[in-house]
């Protein structure tokens, strides 16, 4: 169920991308488009009845039933790129808003 | 002894060391972009481990005759532009290594996700390249369609290690292979990861960014967008096309129409516009379709000559279309009306990377294009000539109507453009090449489609 | 009326994709994946037969007792190498584009913060820095690593410039720590490329499964990641805070 549920999370941003004519909403809808792609990411990896995949002094042998750990470092890879993106569009705002005096795309005067 | 990592690495240790020094920077780019080019020629084939464990849990590389041409063509145009531009774009030379390192680390890799890892890489350096236009709109139209592709790209890849427990190519190969899947189980990953490459290879209908991007480049980012980034997408498309996805069915009639209705498209704009970058960009766009659709019916060589055609000859006109423009201040064919009658040498050069494109005799252009109309004879696949036959004969009627706008002068003079003796001689230099091809065409038929060895290399690697 | 239009096609589209998914009989149900069949299970066991044991097994394929840690910096290092890469040139792209201030000076925000604020995060300031390198050195043991890690660094020098509206770092010697991190990062790698085999390998012993000072390179390895992360953000969010130039 949750991997539906991140699915439709991933085409709210697209519908939100689609429509919004202001910046910071479009740079908003891509972020939500990225948080629904990481959690089907994660929940794709999920065992029933599996603990988290770190060795303690509790849970010390690799015998146990482990949630699949793979998933897990590509999101960490995911969301440090996504972060990189965000910031390169924010500044890119920043530059429209001090070139052109306003946020929204549909006053901006680019052939 | 050459590892073929070291295309990758040093390039990116100059770019964390560039930072350091502003001085230092273009020296540092310009060293590295020949020693790059120059390592590409000696690289040892086969696959190359990384971090020393065994085959498919770690990451590896991978090299055959195919990566090689790629690796050739890709650091080799970087050269060239890199040293075009390096008095005017100082500031940007880190951005330019990090962009040589996402570029080689593309044609190099064997591992899905780091495909996806260079992708991002090799998008951000082109987002910050675009961003010397002074449009941040453009840029910013170009760095959201970037990032939703390169998202639909990791969406179906994250299926396809759900359905088979693997992330590396060959490994992910093999396991389509031997497991009895049926093929409508696989269109939506590989609809989505194809979507995902297309929107930066400019197929259609995802590159509405090109249009902003490549009417108001400049020397820097018009040939690296159109010509580098161009030829090591369509390569790595090419890859993935041939190997993993092997289209058929119900996706494979999509596809193809989706191609056709781009080749259509983009020829039709070129024609009705008056700018010579227009004209310049929707002629890549077409070209980048008519690339994908060889790849699809399986037609390797030839697609990869036609790929390194337009690479030479897009990176040319934009080369010398931008240049004119700095001094000119706009590009429409009228205000750049008998450029060439003062500048003769890049006029001919011009001439000759126009021709190509469409394909006259005595060019390389020519030559491909009539091996690779042939071939697809064979495969029966009549419609699919007569759309490429009709929109080279639109392609040849607006080349050839810009050609004389740009040779000979109307009344009203212009002012005389200067073009660099640097320009003249490298720009001639890629003429050269197209024309050599054009009329001694017998090298180009030593290689054939096995210059792709993947299927090879699954081969001895399970059944061996 | 284009609204409309969007929803029916966005929604739509993901109805298709969710019928095609749950139609797949490889695509697996949620919380039924089989370990066995994917590659992670070789990551789990280190590739060894016997099992390992926390703080008795000596030596193993790949140190670090948090699997994950094992799979980001030592099987599949070359990806955080990479995503190293990204966050260097997006921290280089947003000093390209905000930063052409001759004289750069605080942007000018309209709240004053009062003197309690700012003694008050001088004093958090240095417990923040204390949690990160925490995070950061045992990243091979608990839950956090390098990134969690130079992230709360990064937080700790925000926290500074939000309490106090004449705070700026010294954006010199973050340059100077990125830099120099992220080339040791590369040359530890060509370094096992000469020592060992191949490209990132990893070159000294790698010890007991579960202690402190274990697993050769890595914590090093996270340790140069966390400095360079938490430089970058902090060039960052220098960048925004800095009067725009005049274009």
């Amino acid at each position: 169920m949750i991997q539906y549920a991140a699915i439709l999370l991933i085409f709210i941003g697209l519908y939100g991308l689609l429509t919004n004519r202001n910046i910071i909403k479009i740079i908003i809808s891509l972020n939500i488009i990225e948080i629904g792609l990481n959690i089907f990411i994660i929940s794709i990896g999920f065992v029933f009845d599996g603990i988290a995949p770190i060795m303690t002094s509790v849970n010390n042998s690799s015998a146990l039933i482990y949630v699949d750990p793979v998933p897990q470092a590509l999101v960490l890879t995911a969301i440090v790129i996504g972060v990189g993106t965000t910031a390169l569009g924010l500044a890119l705002a920043k530059n429209i808003h001090s070139k052109y005096k306003t946020l929204e795309i549909d006053e901006v005067e680019e052939s | 002894m050459m590892n073929p990592i070291f295309l990758i690495a040093f390039p990116l240790l100059a770019a964390f060391l560039s930072i350091l020094s502003k001085k230092l920077a273009p020296v540092l780019l310009l060293l590295i972009a020949l020693l790059n080019t120059v390592m590409a020629i000696f690289i040892p084939m086969g696959i190359v481990g990384i971090g020393g464990f065994s085959f498919p849990y770690g990451i590896n590389l991978y090299v055959d005759t195919y990566a090689q041409i790629g690796l050739l063509l890709v650091n080799g145009l970087f050269t060239v532009i890199a040293i075009l531009n390096i008095k005017k774009y100082k500031a940007y030379s880190s951005v330019l290594l990090v962009a040589l390192t996402g570029l080689n680390g593309l044609l190099l890799t064997g591992d899905l996700f780091n495909l996806f890892v260079f992708l991002e890489i090799s998008g951000i350096a082109a987002y910050l390249i675009t961003s010397s236009n002074k449009k941040p709109l453009s840029t910013f139209h170009y760095l959201v369609m970037g990032s939703v592709g390169s998202s639909l790209y990791l969406f179906g890849l994250i299926i396809l290690y759900s359905m088979f427990g693997t992330l590396n190519f060959m490994d992910m190969i093999h396991q389509i292979q031997v497991a009895s899947i049926d093929y409508t189980d696989l269109i939506l990953p590989f609809f989505m990861m194809f979507v995902g490459l297309g929107v930066e290879a400019k197929l259609l209908p995802f590159n509405s960014w090109v249009k902003g991007v490549l009417k108001h480049s400049n020397t820097l980012s018009g040939p690296m967008v159109a010509g580098v980034y161009a030829a090591a997408i369509s390569l790595v498309l090419g890859r993935l096309i041939h190997n993993l996805f092997l289209f058929e069915g119900k996706l494979y009639l999509v596809v193809v129409v989706l191609l056709v209705f781009g080749i259509v498209l983009g020829e039709a704009m070129a024609f009705a516009s008056d700018d010579v970058k227009e004209i310049l960009l929707y002629s890549s766009i077409s070209q980048a379709c008519i690339t994908a659709l060889l790849f699809v019916h399986g037609v390797i060589i030839w697609a990869v000559y036609l790929i390194i055609a337009n690479g030479i000859s897009k990176t040319l006109m934009f080369l010398v279309t931008n240049r004119a423009e700095e001094q000119t201040g706009n590009a429409k064919m009228d205000s750049l009306q008998g450029l060439f009658s003062n500048n003769k040498v890049i006029g001919i050069a011009f001439t000759i990377a126009a021709l190509s494109v469409i394909g006259m005799p005595l060019f390389a252009g020519f030559v491909i294009k009539l091996n690779y109309l042939t071939v697809l004879a064979h495969l029966d696949q009549l419609v699919v000539i007569a759309i490429i036959l009709l929109s080279s004969i639109v392609e040849g009627i607006y080349f050839i109507r810009l050609l004389i706008k740009l040779w000979y002068p109307k009344d009203t003079d212009i002012e005389p453009i200067k073009f660099h003796l640097s320009y003249k001689i490298i720009l001639g230099l890629m003429a050269a090449v197209l024309l050599v091809f054009g009329t001694y065409s017998a090298p180009l038929n030593q290689l054939d489609n096995s210059i792709d060895q993947v299927s090879e290399e699954i081969e001895v690697i399970f059944h061996g | 009326m284009k609204k409309i239009l969007a929803f029916i096609l966005t929604m739509g589209l993901g109805a298709l994709v969710i019928i095609s998914l749950s139609n797949n009989e490889f695509f697996p149900e949620f919380g039924m994946a089989d370990l066995t069949e994917r590659v992670s299970i070789e990551y789990i066991t280190k590739g060894s037969a016997l099992d390992v044991i926390f703080n008795q097994t000596n030596n193993p394929e790949s140190g670090p007792a948090n699997i994950v840690t094992s799979i980001v910096i030592d099987y599949r290092s070359f990806d955080t190498l990479g995503e190293v890469t990204v966050l260097f040139i997006s921290s280089l792209g947003i000093a390209l584009l905000l930063g052409g201030a001759a004289i750069p000076k605080r942007l000018d925000l309209n709240f004053k913060p009062n003197f309690m604020l700012r003694v008050g995060s001088r004093a958090l300031f240095s417990i923040i820095i204390m949690t990160g390198v925490y995070v950061i050195s045992h990243g091979h043991l608990t839950p956090g690593g390098g990134f969690p890690g130079g992230t709360m660094i990064a937080s700790a020098f925000l926290l500074l410039y939000l309490a106090d509206d004449q705070f700026r770092a010294k954006i010199k010697g973050f340059k100077i720590m990125e830099s120099i991190a992220g080339s040791l990062y590369v040359i530890i790698g060509l370094i096992g490329l000469i020592l060992a085999d191949q490209f990132l390998e990893n070159f000294l012993p790698n010890g007991t499964v579960g202690v402190l000072i274990s697993s050769g390179i890595l914590p090093v390895v996270y340790i140069l990641i966390g400095l360079k992360v938490g430089s970058e953000i902090s060039g960052i969010i220098d960048h925004f805070l800095t009067e725009e130039e005049v274009l």
